[in-house]
């Protein structure tokens, strides 16, 4: 094909660009995080902090979930850009809400929030209290064994 | 002597233009009740088929307009789409986002397996069908070199549940949990207790007007010339080949776009499988609606899947009350799929025979009337 | 000096054209894999026997494709309708409980009426079609395929072997034929030539006999009638030759041949496939057809000879090599790409577009 610079071929590129960037942005809104919420005590540089006796946590717009100590929970939300709103009641009986902005990294698949550390410096950036998750290997390599690969061209006859 | 129907010929002419319409009618009358599947859960059964399934059925038409038969090769279609789902499940995108990422990523393959496709035809006139039934089994093996092979050795797949343990190759089915039903869902209302859809009926309404537009656009009037008469096309100027593999790229890219439609009902990609019977069962779903190898229409598409679908659904049942034996209904609506298709091929061609006669009889008779 | 050579490639260019350069490289790829096997440990013996063995079992079937594709009905997608005629005639000579080599003449004559019967109606069928006949052929033989389903659960057979053990009724899928035909034509006369190849003498004289049946049939009077009818439908019509009625006969034999096939396949197979068992078996015999050098009018008992062997070599070398070689078996889609590659390269070549 021989390839000729008028309107017609910008058009097509200009076109081809168009949805390009469509799909860059489709990949951007659709990717799916799992965002782990955890409230248990934990060490952060050799400091103590304990979890929270009873915390309400609102991610974006979703239901609100509540914690007690060693409560583990996920929310499951596409995009980058979220909001964490956490609301729990102090040792003086003051009520608390905390609401943060964090930004996921696009390639992340699941990350975990340590809501105790959020609530101890609601002003420290994001990478104190969120760091990534990988799933235990138990849990990934729980299925060791091979699977057999059916091509069976009328299986599809019967079940439909 | 005339030519002048009688209206006995017409009654005749439109039972035998109808032949299969009439006969699904007949066994659904029967397969109903013996079924005994509630009125209210065969609507709904009903309406959630015409949503996964019209989109690929329409992607039939455009070729029976240019004359190319019935595109089995929509097969390639389906393939195309179901990459794209495997990238989209590989990468984590989810919900309509991921649908239509995934027809982009189908798009362009499809156009190259619609060109490939399209330019072998060429090359086979007068045997489009057997030819494009053929082209998908061929492609079935490429694909699975692709998927089955390729994926994860030389196209990265990250993702472990998708992979296969050995470290290569694609599962045999691949869940697609983050965009299950989620064009279904976008808009679902309920009526009468049904739920309806809505959202995945607008496209499939979209795509049927366009449909409806595209035959009237110049393209689809020369698809239509090429579909009457090639010769006589070529020689109005219309660029035979080139309109013959337009035609079967749309149809395959509406096929991928079909096959993403169907999946995303469905909720689970059969990797190996799910593609390979497509073709079969959306033609003989658009044969029941009363269409031929050269004259399809929109009505025809829906008045079929809601024949095929009905006795889809009733013949496992009607066979266990009947026999006993539910084995038997699955066996019958298989054997009615093919006889379906193969009864609508016979009586296209003996009519074909038929007409050309007629106009032989026309032209004996015009003749006739000079001398 | 100049001409010469371009003459000696040229004749060589004409004799690849005549070959056909798809069986060519596919000759070329088999003897590829035979030079390869030694090395990677596979034993060129089991490999021959293999080979010769599953020779033996498709060669009749692929024959059947001779008779129509000579009167111009085009490649015979319609097989399963044979196999059928055999699979009913291999089932009523066991539920007749006829053993050892009886069972197997048996099945022949029983499957020979079916045959006939089922034959004619698909010729008559076939004649209405003229020029669709390979997309009809491949739907007839679907239907059938898929209706027999419905009468193996049906029909009345009470051999406890071949029915189902707690319903009493209803065949199973897989029948043994141990105990009744199995080997029957493997085992006459075979000989051991090492301890690993054995040559299936039996099979081969039971396809020698066929084909050499249809060639001497088709240098008969009605024979030399059948390829006029499939060179030239109008002029054969116009010579006083009843189209009909030979296309017909044609669509019988092959059927008729088809039902043999599957008998011969079962007896070295050592089970009846039913159900959708005999469902995609046209693919791989038309396209053995097609690789030794048939095409879609044109066939020879050499055809099916060089094909049979080129594909069932390919078939039986292409795992055990592979697998030594790359440890991963891809012969199921080589041989998915090998034979509908080469239908399709059949069904698109010019010359006979325009037939």
């Amino acid at each position: 094909m021989k390839i000729t610079f008028n309107r017609i071929f910008l058009m097509r590129l200009i076109a081809i660009v168009v949805v390009l960037l469509f799909a860059m942005v489709l990949f951007f809104i659709g990717k799916q995080h799992t965002v782990l919420l955890d409230n248990k005590t934990i060490t952060v540089n050799g400091e103590e902090i304990k979890a929270l006796k009873m915390v309400e946590v609102q991610v974006n717009k979703l239901e609100a979930l509540e914690f007690v100590p060693r409560d583990r929970d996920k929310v499951e939300v596409t995009r980058q850009k979220h909001t964490i709103t956490i609301s729990y009641t102090d040792e003086n009986w003051e009520e608390i809400s905390i609401t943060r902005k964090f930004t996921l990294p696009l390639m992340e698949e699941m990350v975990i929030i340590s809501i105790p550390t959020l609530a101890a410096n609601p002003d420290a950036p994001q990478s104190v209290w969120l760091e990534k998750y990988e799933l235990p290997t138990y849990a990934v390599q729980a299925a060791p064994e091979d699977e057999v690969v059916v091509t069976d061209d009328l299986a599809g006859l019967i079940s439909l | 002597m005339t030519l002048q129907r009688t209206n006995l010929q017409k009654v005749k002419r439109f039972l035998g233009n109808n032949t299969v319409t009439i006969l699904f009618l007949v066994i659904c009358a029967f397969g109903i009740p013996l079924s005994g599947y509630s009125a209210n859960y065969l609507v709904s059964e009903v309406v959630v088929r015409i949503a996964r399934n019209s989109f690929l059925i329409v992607s039939l038409l455009i070729p029976i307009l240019a004359g190319m038969g019935l595109n089995f090769g929509m097969t390639l279609g389906a393939m195309a789409g179901q990459i794209g789902l495997v990238f989209i499940s590989d990468w984590g995108i989810v919900g309509i986002p991921g649908i239509v990422l995934a027809m982009i990523i189908s798009t362009p393959i499809s156009v190259a397996l619609g060109i490939w496709c399209g330019k072998i035809l060429n090359m086979a006139k007068g045997r489009e069908m057997v030819t494009s039934y053929i082209i998908g089994f061929f492609m079935n093996g490429i694909y699975q070199l692709v998927v089955l092979y390729g994926m994860g050795a030389i196209i990265p797949i990250r993702s472990n549940s998708l992979v296969l343990p050995r470290g290569y190759g694609i599962r045999n089915t691949v869940n697609l949990i983050g965009i299950r039903k989620s064009l279904d869902n976008l808009l679902m209302i309920r009526l009468f207790g049904i739920p309806i859809p809505l959202f995945t009926l607008v496209v499939i309404a979209l795509l049927c007007i366009f449909i409806l537009w595209f035959k009237k656009t110049k393209l689809g009037q020369d698809m239509r010339a090429v579909g009457q008469d090639m010769e006589v096309a070529r020689a109005a100027g219309i660029k035979v080949e080139h309109t013959r593999i337009v035609s079967i790229v749309i149809s395959t890219v509406f096929a991928g776009y079909g096959m993403i439609i169907y999946l995303q009902n469905i909720g689970t990609l059969n990797t190996y499988n799910s593609h390979m019977q497509i073709g079969m069962f959306s033609v003989a779903a658009l044969l029941v609606g009363g269409a031929t190898v050269s004259q399809a229409k929109i009505r025809n598409v829906f008045l079929g899947v809601i024949l095929f679908h009905i006795m889809f659904i009733v013949s496992p049942m009607a066979g266990k009350n009947l026999i006993g034996q539910a084995q038997l209904g699955e066996y019958f609506r298989v054997f009615v799929s093919y006889g379906v298709i193969t009864v609508s091929l016979v009586l296209y061609e003996i009519r074909k025979k038929h007409d050309r006669g007629i106009a032989g009889q026309i032209l004996a008779q015009e003749q006739g009337v000079e001398a | 000096m100049n001409v010469k050579v371009e003459k000696i490639i040229s004749t060589i260019m004409q004799g690849v054209k005549s070959f056909g350069l798809p069986r060519i490289i596919i000759g070329l790829f088999l003897l590829l894999l035979f030079i390869a096997a030694p090395f990677v440990g596979v034993n060129i013996g089991t490999s021959l026997s293999d080979t010769f063995n599953r020779f033996g079992m498709n060669a009749v079937m692929v024959l059947a494709m001779v008779p129509m594709i000579h009167s111009g009905c085009g490649l015979n997608f319609g097989l399963p309708l044979g196999i059928i005629a055999g699979l009913l005639g291999g089932t009523l000579s066991m539920q007749f409980n006829f053993t050892g080599p009886a069972s197997f003449m048996m099945a022949i004559v029983f499957a020979t009426p079916f045959a006939v019967i089922l034959g004619w109606g698909y010729g008559q069928l076939l004649n209405k079609v003229k020029g669709g006949e390979m997309m009809i052929a491949t739907y007839v033989g679907f239907s059938s395929v898929a209706f027999m389903c419905i009468m193996w659960l049906l029909l009345p057979y009470s051999n406890p072997t071949m029915v189902w053990g707690y319903a009493g009724k209803g065949l199973r899928t897989t029948i043994s034929t141990e105990g009744y035909y199995l080997h029957v034509l493997n085992d006459f006369l075979s000989i051991q030539v090492t301890d690993h190849l054995v040559i299936p003498t039996g099979m081969f004289l039971f396809f020698g006999l066929l084909a050499l049946m249809v060639w001497a049939f088709l240098h008969t009077k009605t024979g030399t009638a059948m390829t006029a009818v499939g060179s030239n439908r109008t002029f054969a019509r116009a010579s006083g030759i009843h189209v009909d009625n030979i296309r017909t006969l044609s669509v019988v034999m092959s059927t008729w041949l088809g039902a043999l096939g599957i008998l011969v396949y079962q007896q070295s197979f050592g089970f009846i496939q039913l159900y959708m068992g005999p469902f995609y078996m046209a693919l791989p015999a038309v396209s053995a057809i097609l690789i030794g050098g048939a095409s879609v009018n044109k066939a020879t008992i050499m055809n099916v000879i060089v094909g049979t062997f080129l594909f069932q070599g390919i078939l039986t070398m292409t795992p055990s090599v592979m697998n030594s070689m790359i440890n991963t078996d891809m012969s199921e889609v080589i041989r998915i790409i090998v034979s509908n590659g080469m239908i399709l390269y059949a069904l698109t070549r010019k010359t006979e577009a325009t037939r």
